[in-house]
């Protein structure tokens, strides 16, 4: 990832604006933009790589669909986090009414262990991807974003503020908090690994 | 090692993706001299990696652009909302059915004036089916009518009629070869004329069929397909 601030705000704006007047081309550069982050977002709630997919396919449809009710086109970012969160609770509200209806043992989500991890890169082993992921998932719900949002989506603090409507000091404290949890939690890991 | 207080804005601006390129080089030459340092930046950018390597999809980003568009493309016919929830057509279809309501009503109360009163609304044909089971309150409304009325256990049932189970209510169905279909609590289910022959529609909730051995084709049909039934017992929700 580049350490420069991209993907200005206005450059969404653009890109939602073009959409609302019918050029879904762009709507395809936000998702290609967002995938990314929309996919880490849905894996740290749903656990199941191939449902965390399934799920950012269907909050980016769901953006679409309601793009007009986007009322600052600049936070689509923010807003499509939100989208997405919100599908991960109804899937897994659907998931804990289908074992209900089934009468089948109403289990609590997959455990990481049981996931059979994968990595589009092969820089880190199964076992280091899951470490990874738990170790992300301890993180607070509201940490757990912004880091993603830092890390899959590219933003900076500043540009992450803006979308989420907070103060850019706010958002910083938050990620060096998320930080020293992380850096302290991975330490075993950074320690073996060179990707 | 002195100088490293001054760099540890530096490594904050880095991890937050604020700092400027001159910046990054100061703190990139520093990291040269200083094992500490370089220890530190090592540490962060490794941190940035192994996250976006666990948490990277399986599909790239760019192949998923062409899925989305894809399905985005299927769904043309289906406009982007106003936050309203209708859509320009829609909001002229309203307004025109608000006029045509309104002439409607005049024309129907001149018309009054002369008549002794509108006829009683055509119920559709009865099919044959009634109520077996029957729990709590559970409410039907007839095609192209208004009020909704309580479900009696001798009802007749028309083609058209609407059943809505409110909570904790529930009634079974029972079809002329003693298949049943039950409605659940929370569930709205439509009877409707499909090809001449009565099709079950699961606008929301739950209902559960208990088919006769041997049946043919059963379909219940749902907002988000149809389903069909290949066993002898089944339950259909909608969300």
């Amino acid at each position: 990832m580049t350490d420069e601030p991209r993907q200005p705000a206005a450059a969404d704006e653009q890109l939602v604006l073009a959409t609302l007047q019918g050029e879904v081309s762009s709507f395809g550069t936000l998702v290609e933009r967002y995938w990314n982050l929309v996919f880490a977002l849905a894996l740290t709630r749903i656990n199941d790589p191939a449902e965390a997919e399934d799920v950012a396919q269907e909050s980016f449809l769901k953006a679409y669909s309601h793009l007009r009710s986007l009322r600052r086109p600049a936070r689509f970012a923010g807003w499509l986090s939100k989208i997405t969160l919100q599908q991960c609770t109804n899937t897994v509200r659907a998931h804990i009414r289908w074992r209900m209806t089934f009468a089948q043992e109403a289990a609590e989500p997959a455990d990481w262990e049981a996931i059979p991890a994968y990595s589009p890169n092969p820089g880190l082993t199964e076992a280091q991807t899951q470490f990874v992921r738990q170790t992300v998932g301890k993180l607070p719900k509201t940490l757990q974003g912004l880091v993603l949002m830092r890390f899959m989506a590219g933003l900076s603090a500043v540009q992450i503020a803006e979308q989420l409507g907070k103060r850019p000091g706010t958002v910083r404290v938050y990620l060096h908090r998320a930080y020293q949890m992380l850096r302290k939690d991975l330490a075993p890991l950074l320690e073996e690994v060179e990707l | 090692m002195n100088a490293c207080h001054l760099f540890r804005d530096l490594m904050d601006e880095y991890l937050d993706g604020t700092i400027r390129d001159s910046r990054r080089q100061e703190l990139e030459t520093h990291a040269r001299t200083c094992r500490d340092c370089a220890e530190q930046l090592r540490a962060s950018r490794l941190m940035q990696d192994v996250i976006a390597d666990a948490f990277g999809p399986r599909t790239a980003a760019r192949e998923a652009r062409e899925e989305l568009l894809a399905k985005l493309a299927d769904r043309r016919r289906h406009p982007i909302r106003h936050p309203g929830g209708l859509v320009v057509g829609a909001r002229w279809a309203v307004a025109a059915g608000i006029v045509l309501a309104v002439g409607l009503s005049l024309g129907f109360a001149l018309g009054r004036k002369g008549s002794a009163g509108p006829a009683p609304a055509q119920l559709p044909p009865p099919v044959p089916m009634r109520v077996a089971e029957l729990a709590g309150t559970v409410l039907v409304r007839h095609e192209g009518a208004e009020v909704w009325r309580p479900l009696t256990p001798d009802a007749t049932i028309h083609i058209g009629d609407t059943f809505h189970a409110a909570a904790k209510a529930s009634c079974t169905l029972e079809v002329a070869d003693k298949s049943t279909i039950r409605i659940d609590q929370n569930s709205m289910l439509i009877l409707k004329s499909y090809n001449g022959e009565t099709q079950f529609y699961l606008e929301h909730g739950q209902c559960q069929a208990d088919l006769e051995s041997p049946h043919g084709p059963f379909f219940i049909c749902t907002p988000h397909g149809r389903v069909e039934a290949l066993g002898t017992e089944f339950t259909v929700k909608v969300e």
